[in-house]
């Protein structure tokens, strides 16, 4: 048997078309990416050696400050009220008996449907003269412009994105503290209870230090998909009024394919996967101390 | 002892009345887009919140046609359809070779394999997009299958090399003796042992890649080729002023989602955390 497993030419075959797939289709294009984003390139001549010049060039960009602040926003907004959400209703469902599948199920529902039509369907909810602003005109109230106002330091579209994301993508972060949270002992619980402890003690001193690890799982998907991201932004608001909404993800895509900068645009791609990298780093190194045994 | 139990009474009931507002904001903005599908577009305006007068199937049939969302559906599912299979299939190989074959550079290998689970699609783009328009590949849904393809795959692997891990060795023993090649091993005892971790990847990929805007808008420009979510995005765009034809275009690319999801709503719930758990 031994030498049926060490056989060379089936260990190739296995192993080689995802091999050559992983190489051709990312490995190399992220190595031309970080190349590019060192070049000035537009695509129709070949890509010239320019040094730092992209990256000294954004500072300059007024829309890529827009677009590192909101994306940084998103980041931390995300994450807590991910976690603080998720937890909750994780919290509450692992607690009642009827109807736990249902309320699960529809809270879930967002995270599989396709964040285009999802987002195009938040933009007419929270354009001018539709949806709730139609509501509220119902009670006599004028509603303001959602995704056009332009004051303050986070600007109110930010917002009302950013909770349509919460929206979309709690149903995911509920689900993976409830897969947690059912995996602990339930004698943990009961020797609580005979010590006097309430559900909500036992919820804090219990559950919260058994599930820290999956709160970093859950904390690193969602500070990736938040840098990440890209489809509801580009169709609420397509960056605008005036780059206020952009995003890294935004950015990249209009300087790519709309100004044809392609180096400019690797640029702003190195950057984002340096942001992947440390974020997902630091929360590993916060987050996850110490392992309990369940 | 009363006193307690009303009290734990009143608790429960407050947890199911704070759920049920939880559920009306997550079900209201799609049952409304879905009321004023029907609308004309006078009606929208006039009478947002009344069940529509007639049911007025013309937007429909305009958004299927005119917004190109018939033939985008079926290139949706041509590109989403091919890559499941192939991803199953490459990377269960791939998985097979790291989980259960003996070589050295297992380990570095798979390594290699998950730096792809951190890198964002939009970084490999511009190279891809560049190096595609040369060799013909730009506008074709091949083009499309092959970065959907290998971004499944470092998902599809990780869990699949776990099935494979696990699998008793006197299984692969007895076959062994039987005089199975290591092929006949892998399609005969592996894949149908590790039925669950095909099901979880292959929900995964396909829920990713049914829903990718980004990648499939920068490879494909012609109408023809379109995905599901480009042509949507393009179709209920600013330059359109019939709102009622745009929330039927959103309902047609939102609903066989929807029919599939509340059909096997708990497998495709537990599958995917399942997946994103181990991922």
């Amino acid at each position: 048997m031994d030498k049926l497993l060490r056989d060379k030419k089936a260990i190739i075959i296995f192993i080689t078309p995802a091999l050559l797939l992983f190489t051709v289709v990312l490995f190399i294009p992220i190595c031309q990416s970080v190349y590019y984003s060192f070049c000035e390139y537009k695509g129709l001549t070949a890509p010239k050696f320019i040094g730092l010049t992209n990256y000294r060039n954004m500072l300059k960009d007024k829309s890529l400050v827009y677009a590192l602040k909101n994306s940084l926003f998103f980041l931390i907004f995300s994450c807590l009220t991910q976690l603080v959400i998720g937890l909750l209703l994780a919290g509450l469902l692992t607690n009642i008996e009827k109807g736990r599948n249902l309320f699960k199920n529809i809270i879930y529902l967002p995270c599989v449907l396709s964040s285009t039509a999802l987002g195009l369907l938040w933009m007419f909810i929270f354009s001018p003269k539709l949806g709730v602003n139609q509501l509220l005109a119902k009670f006599g109230m004028e509603g303001p412009k959602w995704l056009m106002d332009t004051s303050g330091f986070i600007i109110l579209p930010m917002w009302v994105i950013a909770f349509v994301a919460l929206w979309q993508y709690v149903g995911q972060s509920m689900m993976l503290y409830m897969a947690q949270i059912s995996g602990i002992s339930k004698s943990l619980y009961e020797a609580s209870y005979i010590d006097g402890c309430s559900k909500v003690k036992s919820f804090i001193h219990i559950t919260l230090p058994l599930i820290r690890p999956m709160v970093a799982t859950a904390m690193s998907l969602n500070a990736i998909g938040s840098l990440k991201f890209f489809d509801l932004i580009f169709n609420m608001t397509e960056g605008g009024p005036n780059h206020r909404t952009e995003v890294l993800a935004t950015h990249l895509y209009t300087q790519g394919f709309k100004f044809n900068k392609y180096g400019y645009a690797s640029a702003i791609g190195v950057i984002l996967i340096v942001l992947c990298l440390a974020v997902t780093a630091f929360i590993n190194k916060v987050v996850k101390t110490e392992n309990y045994e369940m | 002892m009363k006193n307690s139990k009303t009290k734990s009474t009143i608790i429960k009931v407050m947890i199911y009345v704070f759920l049920t507002l939880v559920a009306i904001i997550y079900l209201a903005p799609l049952l409304w887009v879905f009321m004023v599908s029907f609308k004309t577009n006078a009606e929208i305006f006039t009478s947002p919140f009344a069940l529509p007068e007639s049911f007025y199937l013309d937007n429909f049939i305009f958004a299927w046609t005119a917004g190109k969302l018939g033939i985008a559906t079926l290139n949706s599912f041509i590109v989403c359809g091919v890559t499941l299979v192939l991803s199953m299939l490459i990377g269960s190989m791939a998985a097979f070779a790291i989980g259960r074959l003996r070589w050295k550079l297992a380990g570095p290998c798979m390594t290699f394999f998950m730096i792809g689970m951190m890198i964002p699609v939009h970084c490999v783009m511009i190279p891809l997009f560049t190096r595609f328009a040369k060799i013909g590949l730009s506008n074709s849904l091949i083009g499309l299958v092959l970065p959907y393809l290998t971004f499944s795959l470092p998902v599809t692997i990780f869990i699949m090399t776990g099935f494979f891990k696990s699998m008793p060795n006197e299984l692969i023993e007895s076959a062994c003796i039987d005089g199975a090649s290591i092929y006949g091993i892998f399609f005969k005892i592996a894949l149908p042992l590790s039925k669950t971790g095909l099901f979880v990847t292959g929900l995964m990929t396909f829920v990713a890649n049914w829903n990718e805007l980004l990648l499939a808008m920068v490879l494909i420009s012609d109408d023809t080729k379109k995905t599901l979510p480009v042509s949507l995005s393009k179709f209920v765009g600013p330059y359109n002023t019939n709102y009622s034809q745009m929330f039927a275009a959103i309902i047609i690319a939102i609903i066989p989602t929807i029919i599939v999801y509340c059909i096997f709503s708990n497998q495709i719930v537990d599958g995917l955390t399942a997946g994103a758990v181990k991922g």
